[in-house]
């Protein structure tokens, strides 16, 4: 388990190194005259160029990436105007545009966005594997078929689509919810579900075809298996069968596939956090990538790298103990 | 009483199947009746992308002439006349703002979209697939090295891999296949991950560890024992990236990688008629039911090759409405026990 | 202001703005706008609702028109636009200053007067050595953003690296006492009261100078103090400042002010047209209606009712680079003139409520100067046969093919529908046209730099302030071409008798006299063909159904949140 662990460590720093390295090195090439864009289009050149140097965009890639590195270890200073400011160990760097330490920034934008994606999680695992269960129980009945007709409009439908024509007929129409506007949970949990109700049975509805075809395949698949037939002839239980060992089967590729979505929504579920006005960092992201904000989209890499890693561990744990067969080697 | 029930019907299907056949494949395929209907349904829509010129012509419009005078300006373009133009003219309206013809952008967005959707879909079938065995059947250092760099990819927004392709690639490079590329880069870990995950667990199964055990190599592994058993979940997953990747192409026109204008696409098409649902509701409503039934003949089609292909017998059950007559037998039977 | 992104143009440079007056020269009209009867009452709370966050909220950071529209609730300068509906509201007017400023002779020197008993948010005094201290901070580039302006026309500003490097400070502006200021400049420039009315004219006092963190509390001179400002502008509230004195034009009429910003813009607007609960007293500062919405709203008699309509001074053209063949053929450019279809680019640019067809560089407000012309008449829908001919005469018998520069954002200016259709347009004039759409920074890139300026694209340009001084001087004064930076001279004209013609207009105070002129230049400048203007946009903006007083000026063209009541 030690050993597990250790490697599991490793590999996380891996792919975290790789991702900056792969970031910094797109943005050195990509077009975009950062300290225009920050200064203002009507900016002279001296301007520019002064900015320019108080971003240190003139510094080599490599030696910027250094002072970056050097940032997370040992923080940063740098210039407010008045006095110099101390940007405190973890420092992912400053934004070209706004001024604002990204790791602050990410920091406040993280809650918003894992509430949308939690309890968006949640729903759609319920609907797309309860959609996949209820189609091999109830196979050609009318309400397999509605369930399987409906999570598959859900995913050929964009999320903005989905998710505009619910606000209006809850929001605007029948006036039922609120028009959602983000309330932190810490300050009124009730409200922070009202209002994320609709955000999350948006995301869930689009999400969720996935899980109920491969729940329904992968059933299917284990009903038919050479052990489960063995077991049957052995007089083990219909229900022992279908719960304890088809489900079961199932689960390897769904928890895979969870572990993936999860981990890459930490990176923003972009549309959706547009569309309900969630100040997520799906947003922020956007955002600084058109205005080529490269410690702002560095730093929010490394949070959905960090969650890409940290989604794979759960899934292989969770993996393990659903699948007996597999070892933590 | 209906877990018995399914494993009964199970068992029925495996007495009832043909024991063999010069091409059982295929006359497993064609016993299916959905899966005829929905092959058809996909037959039309490639038809009605490759011959979108023909239609046009037919028709008699193109899909990137300006009409004015079908749009009313005043009220921000809606199109003139009832059900967004629609007439002997415009099969299908005409679109707001412009006055395009919808019936023409229709067939010809038809090109694009199945087009990229089906190279992209094949990219990542392949990538994904390929990177997901040698994960699964490799020693742990490959597995390991596979593992990370798909997180690496997974962890990486589409902007940034938009962005950068977009600035290394060269512009000669015609962007249908820019496009395709991208979503290939994009969308393949989904894949691997389900194969490396499906392996794992299939690898320790006795049929596999017996295949093992008498000495077979990894390739003759994945192709005889592994490669059937993923074709379920690989199949069912890369059905639904195939529409998945019809939109992901309307997402990437916004970072500039999209298909160029005039060039419709139904993705494009979807995204821009997001506000136009009230004033003009065929205009949102025709591109989003061609992608339904595009998804949903998909579905079918590929659940009918997935058993088709799987010589075992719970997964050949019949699906969803192909099942008409079972189901009433079943339904009697139910009531019968009840 | 903004040239690079039109609609959000017009969303920053118009903040809200205030004026509780009384005075003599306060808005006459107050209440005529009112979306029904009774007259508006203090008191209440106003929601904002918007797309783009008040970012950097330093009145040295903002570029705005005017003082903008939620920055100058918080931030008073030494003049402003006057609160009026329409052409009236295009003046300039005294705010901080007893009037708009007394020019020298030649109009070199400026000399503004402080009203007496100005105090900030913590009651102490305003003097005119913050109002020389904020201009003076501006400079630094921890605190760029702002308008070229006071950097091209003060005295040694070209090269001023701001107060916290420089702690000598900027000769030109002088503070003789606590009330005087006297500004300096390089060439004359009748129209300083405009450039006064921009917030780097707000007084900004040393000792509470926080630098960059400035922003998250900048002191109010206004009717309205910051009390919180959230993720960088997104949510900022605002509440009374009691040692506001009033002035004449903010009317400051609600208590506090709640701006929420991030939202959609299609959820803005659903939220406006329901007006359910706190959204009734509701608007918007950034988000106009969309050709899609407009067709619903206008079906709605209840809800035409809460939309108002404006004119921002903007043009959106086709510009023409004549240093790229075939351009420098000047009947090629009268060719593609002539074989533009405005008709259909006002349908690309949403229609002709939200778009108005344009064959004259300059907006058609008055205060601009605008002088009709159409010097190369298209028709409504194109000459093709014109343009045909002119072709055959430039040499091009059997037509041309050219390539057209567009950008891939959905803006409606100058996004790849409007590129279709004029590639629609000049394809029956025998021109085909190859469309290249590039992402937002690499289009900014590629049409801002001499060296990679393509021969077509599609451009636009606004208002900094509504005069054709900015409109015409950045985009054909030959001295402003910019070798090494972002240049907006597209034509890359330097044409003596322009630029002699320029400096002219720049000596004349008297502001009418110089419109003219500037109306008579752009219609000579036209006759070159070296941008085609296709529309000046018009805004359209919902607002809740408890918002009294809406006054919407020629020089903003949106409602101006300083005149607004919710009771």
């Amino acid at each position: 388990m030690n050993r597990f662990l250790l490697r599991r460590f490793g590999g996380a720093l891996f792919v975290l190194v790789a991702l900056t390295v792969v970031v910094y090195a797109i943005f050195y090439v990509a077009p975009g005259n950062v300290a225009q864009i920050a200064c203002g289009p009507r900016c002279s050149p001296a301007q520019v160029a002064q900015l320019s140097d108080k971003l240190h965009l003139g510094d080599p890639v490599y030696v910027q990436y250094a002072h970056f590195v050097q940032g997370i270890f040992a923080g940063r200073d740098y210039s407010g105007g008045t006095g110099t400011i101390h940007c405190g160990a973890p420092c992912l760097g400053i934004s070209y545009q706004g001024d604002q330490q990204v790791t602050q920034l990410i920091l406040a934008k993280l809650p918003a966005t894992a509430s949308l994606i939690v309890g968006a999680f949640v729903l759609w695992m319920l609907l797309g594997v309860g959609t996949g269960l209820l189609s091999v129980w109830r196979r050609g009945r009318p309400t397999e078929r509605i369930l399987t007709a409906l999570t598959l409009a859900g995913m050929s439908t964009p999320v903005f689509v989905i998710g505009l024509l619910l606000i209006i007929v809850f929001c605007s129409t029948l006036q039922w919810l609120p028009f959602p506007d983000y309330v932190p949970f810490t300050q009124d949990p009730a409200e922070w579900g009202w209002n994320l109700l609709l955000p999350w049975v948006s995301l869930a509805v689009i999400s969720a075809a996935p899980y109920a075809r491969m729940t329904r395949a992968s059933m299917l698949e284990t009903l038919a298996d050479d052990h489960v037939r063995t077991f049957r002839a052995y007089g083990v239980s219909e229900r022992s069968l279908v719960w304890r060992h088809a489900l079961r089967g199932a689960l390897a590729p769904i928890i895979a596939l969870a572990a993936l979505d999860v981990g890459m929504m930490f990176g923003g579920a972009v549309l959706t956090e547009s569309l309900f006005g969630i100040p997520g960092v799906g947003r922020q992201l956007v955002e600084a990538v058109k205005t080529v904000d490269l410690p702002v989209v560095v730093g929010l890499v490394l949070v959905t790298g960090f969650f890409v890693v940290l989604a794979n561990a759960v899934a292989d744990v969770l993996h393990a103990m659903a699948d007996r067969r597999v070892v933590l080697s | 009483m209906s877990e018995a029930l399914l494993v009964q019907e199970a068992g029925a299907a495996t007495t009832a199947a043909p024991a063999s056949g010069a091409s059982p494949f295929w006359q497993r395929l064609r016993t299916q009746r959905a899966v005829l209907v929905a092959a058809v349904v996909v037959a039309l829509l490639v038809l009605i992308a490759l011959g979108a010129p023909l239609l046009a012509a037919i028709e008699g419009q193109d899909p990137t002439t300006y009409h004015p005078k079908l749009v009313d300006s005043a009220t921000g373009g809606v199109p003139l006349g009832s059900f967004g133009g629609i007439s002997a003219e415009h099969w299908l309206g005409v679109e707001p703002l412009t006055g395009r013809d919808l019936f023409a952008r229709v067939a010809y967005g038809a090109r694009v979209s199945l087009g990229v959707a089906l190279a992209a879909t094949v990219a990542q079938v392949v990538i994904g697939v390929a990177v997901g065995l040698s994960a699964g059947l490799g020693n742990r250092y490959v597995d390991q090295a596979l593992s990370r760099i798909t997180d690496v990819m997974v962890a990486l927004p589409v902007m940034v891999i938009a962005l950068g392709v977009l600035t290394v690639v060269p512009a000669s490079v015609p962007r249908p296949v820019l496009i395709a590329g991208v979503i290939g880069l994009v969308g393949w870990a989904g894949i691997s991950k389900i194969v490396r995950a499906q392996t794992l667990s299939l690898k320790s199964r006795d049929h596999v560890a017996a295949a093992r055990l008498s000495g077979w190599g990894g390739v003759q592994i994945a192709r005889r024992e592994l490669l059937p058993a993923l074709a379920a979940p690989v199949i069912t997953y890369s059905v639904l990236l195939f529409p998945a990747d019809i939109v992901v192409e309307a997402a990437l026109s916004f970072l500039g990688v999209g298909i160029k204008p005039p060039t419709p696409s139904w993705g494009q098409m979807l995204s821009d008629a997001d506000t136009w649902y009230q004033a003009a509701p065929t205009y949102l409503l025709i591109p989003a039911a061609l992608l339904f039934v595009t998804v949903f003949a998909l579905t079918v089609l590929g659940e009918g090759v997935r058993t088709a292909l799987d010589p075992r017998a719970a997964s050949r059950l019949p699906i969803g409405t192909s099942r008409k007559k079972s189901g009433k037998k079943s339904g009697k039977k139910k009531e019968a026990g009840a | 202001m903004r040239q690079l992104s039109p609609r959000a143009a017009s969303t920053a440079a118009i903040a809200l703005v205030l004026a509780l007056g009384a005075a003599a020269c306060g808005p006459k009209d107050s209440g005529a706008a009112s979306s029904d009867g009774g007259a508006p009452q203090k008191g209440g709370t106003l929601t904002v609702l918007n797309a783009k966050a008040q970012t950097n909220f330093d009145p040295a950071r903002l570029y705005t028109s005017g003082g903008g529209n939620v920055p100058s609730l918080v931030f008073r300068t030494l003049t402003t636009r006057n609160r009026e509906d329409g052409a009236a509201g295009s003046k300039v007017v005294p705010d901080l200053a007893t009037d708009t400023g007394r020019p020298s002779k030649d109009a070199t020197v400026w000399t503004y007067t402080l009203k007496s008993g100005l105090k900030y948010e913590d009651g102490t005094a305003i003097t005119s050595a913050d109002i020389k201290y904020g201009i003076e901070r501006s400079f630094a580039s921890e605190l760029s953003g702002g308008a070229p302006y006071l950097r091209d026309w003060l005295i040694g500003a070209a090269n001023y690296q701001g107060p916290y490097k420089d702690k000598k400070g900027l000769a030109s502006i002088e503070t003789p006492d606590a009330k005087t200021i006297v500004f300096h400049l390089n060439k004359p420039e009748g129209e300083f009261p405009f450039l006064a009315t921009q917030t780097q004219t707000t007084p900004v006092p040393q000792a509470k100078d926080k630098g960059a963190k400035y922003e998250l509390h900048p002191l109010s001179s206004g009717p309205y103090k910051v009390v919180k400002n959230e993720g960088d502008g997104e949510r900022l509230t605002l509440e009374r400042n009691k040692y506001w004195s009033g002035d004449d034009e903010r009317k400051a009429y609600p208590d506090k002010i709640d701006v929420r910003s991030g939202l959609d813009s299609a959820v803005i607007n659903q939220r406006l047209s329901a007006s359910a609960g706190t959204d009734a007293a509701a608007v918007t500062t950034d988000t106009n209606l969309g050709p899609a919405e407009l067709a619903k709203v206008t079906g709605d008699k209840k809800l035409a009712a809460r939309v108002g309509t404006g004119h921002f001074g903007y043009t959106n053209y086709l510009a023409i680079n004549p240093k790229v063949k075939p351009f420098d053929n000047p009947k090629v450019r009268q060719a593609i003139s002539y074989a533009v279809d405005r008709t259909s680019v006002v349908n690309a640019a949403g229609g002709s409520s939200l778009a108005e067809a344009a064959t004259t560089v300059l907006p058609t407000q008055k205060s601009f100067g605008y002088t009709a012309y159409d010097a190369f008449p298209a028709g409504e829908s194109g000459n093709a046969a014109k343009a045909k001919e002119l072709l055959k005469e430039a040499g091009y018998p059997k037509g041309l093919t050219v390539t057209l520069t567009h950008s891939n954002d959905k803006d409606f200016a100058t996004s790849p529908e409007i590129a279709t259709s004029l590639q629609e347009a000049l394809k029956k004039a025998g021109i085909t046209v190859k469309l290249q759409g590039l992402e937002t920074n690499a289009y900014n890139d590629t049409i801002y730099n001499v060296k990679s300026e393509p021969g077509l694209f599609l451009g636009g340009w606004g208002a900094d302030w509504p005069s054709g001084g900015p409109f015409l001087a950045p985009l054909f004064d030959g001295r402003q071409i910019v070798k090494n930076g972002y240049n907006f001279n597209a034509a890359q004209l330097n044409d003596a008798s322009v630029n002699s013609e320029i400096d002219a207009i720049n000596k004349l105070t008297d502001l009418d006299a110089a419109a003219k002129r500037w109306g008579a230049l752009d219609k000579k400048i036209g006759a070159q063909a070296l941008t085609v203007p296709l529309f000046h946009p018009v805004y359209k903006r919902l607002y809740g159904s408890a918002i009294k007083n809406v006054v919407i000026s020629d020089w903003t063209g949106v409602l101006d949140i300083s005149q607004v009541a919710v009771k």
